[in-house]
């Protein structure tokens, strides 16, 4: 366990996947942060600082499309690592995500845990192994 | 009396019988001429009836004169004594045939005669000029002989006439005088006149019937087109013109091969339809916006011999438009049923932890998580059973005499604390004296729930009118909303064709553009925005409102305007009793 703790932010509009997912994770060892739409993601992203977001993609006042071209434009949030959270029928949107920086994706239904804890610390070691920015 | 020498008598005798014998002989040569003259006359006729036979035979329903015409000089020679037999005749096409037999050999100049005379004779028919690189020449028969320098000397010109247009001439000449007297022209007009009057009947008839096919396949709202075997294009029709978007009013078949050239190959599958004699088909062909569906079926005649093929067009931009909602729709319904689920199984696996039990507010909070979500999932399964039964015409009504004030008044009641939670005043308008109605009282509670939970969710701190109240045929609704003292945002006012009896929800709520009204009934448009919606809800109440209404023989309506407030009504027809 690192000695600061991994902070998530979860945008998730459906209510009880999002309190699921903060359960789970707080129970991993993560601190977790939640924000129910895309608006509320993009201000969280930003305020909390998180070391990674899960973000959904279809949901209401602004969608995940929407939401990770606000945070890929604000350099505050620009590189904060973002894993799709998506369901089977938005892979047009997905690959749309990935263009747009997002760096993995989990389909939602029928998720484990193992392979989102997984999934999470690939991400993170993919970013700290990266390249060094220039500068 | 009178005494014969025995030498006289037999000399009168002899006399006698020599007179006896020319008699015989003269009325012998007499019968045998007339004999003979019937005999002709026989040979002619059955001539006559040959040669027409032979045409009806070998023609068939041609009405390629030429063609007729090659049929009647190929067996001329059985009734004439000639040199040449020629025809020249004005084609389809703007060109003119010139063919001649020799049946002698004749030299050029002689048949070089014959092609001036009958230019000559057809420009003073036909009222046309020939020119002379107009004319396709061709000779058959005999070689000529330029060793042979004799004329002209007797020939004879028939015209062809088909539905009084001169369309030819048919000429017969010969080296010998005086061979054609007004017997040969004669039985030659007659028999070019009974194939052209045979001609001419079957081409009016042709054109008839190819007059109703032709508007058909104009007015034909599939595309078709029509090629031969040398893929030449014969038919193009209004709508295939315009499904390829060509303008020009000649189009060939490179026109329609350009358009399709980068998306499929029409006429490898052309000739492969033709060489196969089956039907290939190109399920799905898209054109700029349309989508098509290409069938190309190959034309045989009476014998089977192939003409061509044609291709149809079937416009299925519609259909693939529906059949993408549909799978948007199934998408977005897995995807309205996944995601609570998945949520569910996660905390429920959660609540299986013993640690959780210890926090009290937590375990209550997940608690009520699942039964919330596990309740949404139900109504929005329901919802869909509903929508289901629908479309398929399985859902059914039973009516029972209802008193559709108490109905309402129940309705309100159940809703009063939600409209209180959002500041909403809630009212009825129910015109007094409402007769007793034949309705299904479950399923107008379900319109009434619908409505009204809906104008909540899209009212705050405003008013909702419940109203109910008879619409006399003929009455102006404005008026009747007006007398009693309702105001509807947006209202259209019109009077019903029956009595009605209209059900009606007023909000004063956002409103809803007018370009929004009409998918409000669409399941597909309504289950998607519910998946962007912040709202409750499944977005399936109204589609299935209006099937309930519909059921019931009534229909539904919404009046609206952005910022006012809408008005969602059910028209029910009652009869007066």
């Amino acid at each position: 366990m690192p000695d600061k703790k991994t902070k998530v932010l979860i945008v998730e509009d459906e209510e009880i996947l999002l309190t699921a997912l903060s359960e789970e994770l707080k129970q991993e060892g993560f601190d977790v942060a939640g924000a129910k739409d895309g608006v509320e993601g993009v201000e969280k992203a930003a305020s909390e600082k998180p070391d990674l977001i899960l973000l959904d993609l279809v949901m209401p006042r602004l969608d995940g499309i929407g939401a990770l071209r606000q945070m890929k434009a604000n350099p505050e949030t620009k590189d904060i690592p973002v894993v799709i959270l998506t369901n089977l029928s938005d892979y047009d949107k997905v690959s749309d995500a990935l263009s747009l920086g997002a760096m993995d994706y989990l389909v939602k239904a029928n998720y484990r845990l193992e392979e989102l804890v997984t999934k999470i610390k690939t991400v993170l070691e993919r970013k700290h192994t990266g390249m060094p920015k220039l500068g | 009396m009178l005494k014969f020498e025995p030498n006289q008598l037999f000399f009168y005798l002899a006399i006698y019988t020599v007179i006896v014998i020319i008699f015989i002989w003269i009325e012998n040569r007499r019968i045998r001429k007339s004999l003979l003259g019937k005999e002709h006359e026989m040979q002619r006729r059955m001539y006559e009836v040959t040669i027409l036979k032979e045409l009806g035979d070998r023609i068939g329903y041609s009405l390629n004169v030429q063609k007729i015409v090659d049929v009647i000089t190929g067996s001329l020679r059985k009734l004439l004594d000639y040199s040449t037999v020629s025809y020249l005749i004005l084609g389809d096409d703007g060109r003119v045939i010139f063919h001649c037999v020799l049946e002698e050999p004749v030299n050029n100049n002689f048949i070089e005669v014959v092609r001036k005379r009958m230019i000559e004779a057809l420009q003073t028919l036909s009222g046309r000029g020939i020119k002379t690189e107009e004319i396709d020449e061709s000779v058959s028969g005999t070689i000529s002989d330029e060793t042979n320098k004799s004329p002209i000397k007797s020939f004879f010109n028939v015209p062809v006439v088909i539905n009084d247009q001169p369309m030819g001439l048919l000429n017969i000449s010969s080296t010998k005088e005086g061979l054609y007297k007004e017997e040969e022209m004669t039985i030659l007009f007659t028999i070019m006149n009974q194939a052209s009057t045979a001609v001419s009947k079957l081409e009016n008839l042709l054109n008839q019937e190819k007059g109703k096919l032709n508007s058909m396949v104009e007015s034909m709202a599939d595309g078709v087109i029509m090629v031969d075997t040398r893929n030449r294009l014969l038919v193009i029709n209004p709508a295939a013109k315009q499904m390829l978007g060509i303008t020009k009013s000649g189009a060939s078949i490179f026109d329609v091969l350009d358009v399709l050239s980068s998306k499929m190959d029409l006429r490898t599958k052309i000739e492969e339809s033709i060489k196969t004699d089956r039907l290939t088909v190109e399920e799905q062909l898209k054109i700029q916006n349309i989508i098509l569906r290409v069938l190309i079926s190959p034309v045989k005649d009476a014998i089977n011999q192939p003409l061509g093929a044609v291709v149809l067009f079937h416009d299925i931009t519609k259909e693939k438009a529906i059949e993408k909602m549909r799978d948007d729709f199934t998408s977005m319904m897995v995807h309205e049923l996944r995601s609570p689920l998945t949520g569910i199984r996660s905390i429920a696996n959660l609540l299986k932890e013993e640690k959780i039990k210890n926090e009290q507010k937590k375990y209550q909070e997940f608690i009520e998580l699942i039964v919330s979500n596990s309740a949404s999932m139900l109504d929005l399964v329901d919802d869909l059973l509903d929508v289901a039964k629908l479309e398929a015409g399985k859902f059914q009504i039973m009516r029972k005499p209802t008193n559709i004030s108490d109905t309402i008044k129940v309705r309100v009641q159940s809703f009063s604390s939600l409209a209180a939670e959002s500041s909403v005043q809630l009212e009825t308008k129910i015109e007094g004296d409402l007769p007793v109605f034949e309705l299904d009282e479950n399923k107008i509670s379900q319109v009434f729930n619908n409505l009204l939970s809906n104008a909540i969710k899209f009212t705050t701190k405003g008013r909702i009118v419940v109203s109910a109240f008879l619409l006399k045929k003929g009455g102006s609704l404005l008026k009747k909303t007006t007398s009693l003292g309702m105001i509807w945002p947006g209202i259209k006012d019109f009077s019903p064709e029956d009595n009605e009896l209209v059900l009606a929800v007023t909000d004063t709520g956002i409103g809803i553009p007018e370009d929004q009204i009409n998918k409000l009934f669409n399941k597909f448009t309504q289950l998607e925005q519910s998946a962007l919606s912040e709202k409750k809800g499944t977005g399936l109440g109204l589609v299935i409102t209006k099937g309930i209404i519909e059921a019931h023989g009534g229909r539904v309506g919404i009046f609206s305007q952005v910022g006012k407030g809408s008005t969602f009504y059910c028209l029910l027809p009652y009869e007066q009793k």
